[in-house]
């Protein structure tokens, strides 16, 4: 017992202890922890439901998830600082060009091959992804760009709890389009013809759902996610080609931990990542990135559908 | 209402339809027999445009619709109730009913919902699990809601897959009711069976399809006395028929 967190509380909720007695952590600094961790969580969950939502809808990964959000954030530079912009007219331009981004995306990436397994469609979203890169070094150039954000450096105090502004606009926003979503998927007939494009293409058809249109709509509002984490993330990271790549890479790994094709299990999965990569951060900072691949592999070896996936069984 | 003629159909390079042509009056049941692999599902598939031959015309009311999308099709009045029932298994009964409507473009949300709730009192069988998913309903329940979807289209004319198709007895007996009680009340109706003899006991005339092509065509009850029929499709023996009917 000596080794373990007894939690026992002291010093006014300031610190846990352990049996012996040794400061172990600054609950307040746990608490720290697990906010920001909530918050780049909730940057994983956008990105994670992309992925899911572009899965469920076409069958396929989609590649290019990363730069869905590195496009928007070069766009926001380019409305923020080329062009001098307001605030609330740049985000809304940036989010009225990945409108147009998904569909462009989805017209060139993936509607010539719908009818094609589902192979030539992965290999054509990482043509995509590279092509998007090549694009965006060619147009921004090589070098790390900062994204100026709404409150990057300000914090709010609440008896010591310091949170960055930042940190609780990404959590309130994410709550917002999460709630959202939820509307727009139970509660709008063109949210149930997307969920009945998702369940069954062929039948839908024989609704007179029009198939295409539930599939663009799919990209285009996946996208849309992508622009939304990057308008709220890029002000704590670096505007490179490269930023989406890890994002993307975790966001994958928090919808499998989630249970892929699971919504629920794509945005716990990416608050569970989130919030164990901070901690992870705090004290082994050399290992934060490998944090949620560690993470996935122990989920894929005793729970391999994930936490919210269907186990599938081979039939006899 | 409905006329087929010299339709060629192929998945692949294997052809599944060889020239199929039929007719489907106004306010009539049709029925299409035959045994696995002979085409039937095909040729219903062809007609609502999830396949599209490669010869032959297809006339719906007049107007040619062989060069049409599904989501076109139903839109011009034929429903296809696909084999497997096909329910949205993550949506309520209540959901799958409404996008059985998706087709009529002019409703409003509002409408539709009414017009779902007066389908759950004409299959009050459903009315109790109007708000559980559809995976949860048990297989005769899926046929009912399967059926209750496609008429959610208001069809002119109703494609029926295989109704009966892994039912209990008294479910069979049920469904049939139910297509009787649908044509009764106008709706032209194309009905593939595997169950022959309760196909043409509720059909008005039958086409026998075999490998692709139309062999046999008769009033329903011309086949059911059809010599050829009784052994390929319904047993010469009392207790054969008895099997059938359940």
């Amino acid at each position: 017992m000596d080794c373990f967190l007894s939690v026992v509380y002291c010093n006014g909720f300031r610190q846990w202890t352990t049996d012996n007695g040794q400061r172990s952590v600054d609950f307040i600094t746990f608490l720290q922890l697990i906010i920001s961790g909530l918050a780049m969580g909730a940057i994983y969950a956008l990105v994670a439901l992309g992925f899911v939502l572009i899965y469920n809808a076409v069958g396929i990964v989609n590649f290019a998830q990363g730069e869905f959000i590195m496009i928007p954030a070069f766009f926001g530079i380019t409305a923020l600082v080329t062009w001098y912009l307001p605030v609330p007219v740049a985000y809304s331009l940036v989010l009225a060009a990945m409108v147009v981004f998904g569909l462009v995306f989805e017209l060139i990436a993936y509607y010539p091959l719908r009818n094609r397994p589902f192979l030539p469609v992965v290999i054509s979203t990482i043509g995509a992804s590279i092509l998007l890169k090549n694009l965006a070094q060619n147009i921004w150039g090589a070098i790390p760009l900062r994204f100026p954000g709404l409150f990057e450096t300000g914090t709010l105090n609440l008896g010591g709890l310091r949170i960055g502004l930042q940190h609780l606009l990404i959590l309130g926003v994410t709550l917002i389009l999460l709630i959202l979503q939820y509307l727009l998927f139970e509660k709008t007939l063109l949210g149930k013809k997307m969920q009945a494009t998702a369940q069954d293409k062929q039948t839908a058809r024989l609704m007179g759902i029009p198939i295409n249109k539930m599939i663009a709509l799919t990209f285009i509002y996946s996208a849309l996610l992508g622009g939304v984490a990057a308008l709220l993330v890029a002000p704590i990271l670096n505007v490179t080609k490269d930023m989406g790549g890890p994002i993307a890479l975790k966001a994958f790994s928090s919808s499998i931990i989630g249970g892929f094709g699971s919504i629920p299990g794509a945005i716990l999965g990416g608050l569970f990542v989130g919030v164990i990569e901070a901690i992870a951060g705090k004290y082994y900072s050399a290992y934060t990135d490998g944090v949620a691949f560690f993470v996935l592999i122990a989920v894929l070896l005793f729970r391999p559908q994930g936490i919210f996936g269907e186990r599938i069984a081979e039939k006899a | 209402m409905l006329k087929v003629k010299d339709i060629e159909t192929y998945y692949g390079s294997i052809q599944a339809l060889k020239g199929i042509s039929l007719e489907v009056n106004e306010g009539e049941v049709v029925t299409l027999l035959g045994s696995n692999g002979a085409g039937k599902s095909t040729t219903l598939k062809t007609i609502s445009g999830l396949l599209r031959p490669v010869r032959g015309t297809i006339e719906f009311m007049g107007e040619r619709i062989d060069h049409l999308k599904p989501e076109v099709i139903v839109q011009k009045g034929i429903a296809h109730v696909p084999e497997g029932r096909k329910i949205f298994p993550g949506l309520t009964v209540r959901d799958n009913l409404m996008l059985g409507a998706s087709g009529r473009v002019k409703l409003s949300k509002a409408q539709i919902a009414e017009e779902a709730e007066q389908m759950l009192e004409l299959f009050p069988a459903l009315k109790p699990f109007a708000d559980k998913l559809g995976w949860t309903l048990s297989g005769g329940q899926q046929q009912m809601l399967a059926i209750a979807r496609g008429l959610m289209a208001r069809p002119k004319l109703l494609l029926l897959d295989e109704p009966s198709l892994g039912l209990a007895p008294v479910l069979v007996q049920e469904v049939f009711h139910i297509i009787r009680d649908i044509n009764t009340r106008g709706t032209t109706i194309l009905l593939v069976e595997q169950n022959a003899f309760m196909a043409l006991k509720v059909a008005h005339r039958g086409y026998v399809m075999e490998t692709g092509k139309i062999v046999l065509h008769d009033l329903a009850t011309n086949l059911l006395n059809n010599e050829q029929v009784k052994r390929a499709y319904l047993g010469t023996t009392k207790a054969a028929r008895r099997q059938v009917v359940g």
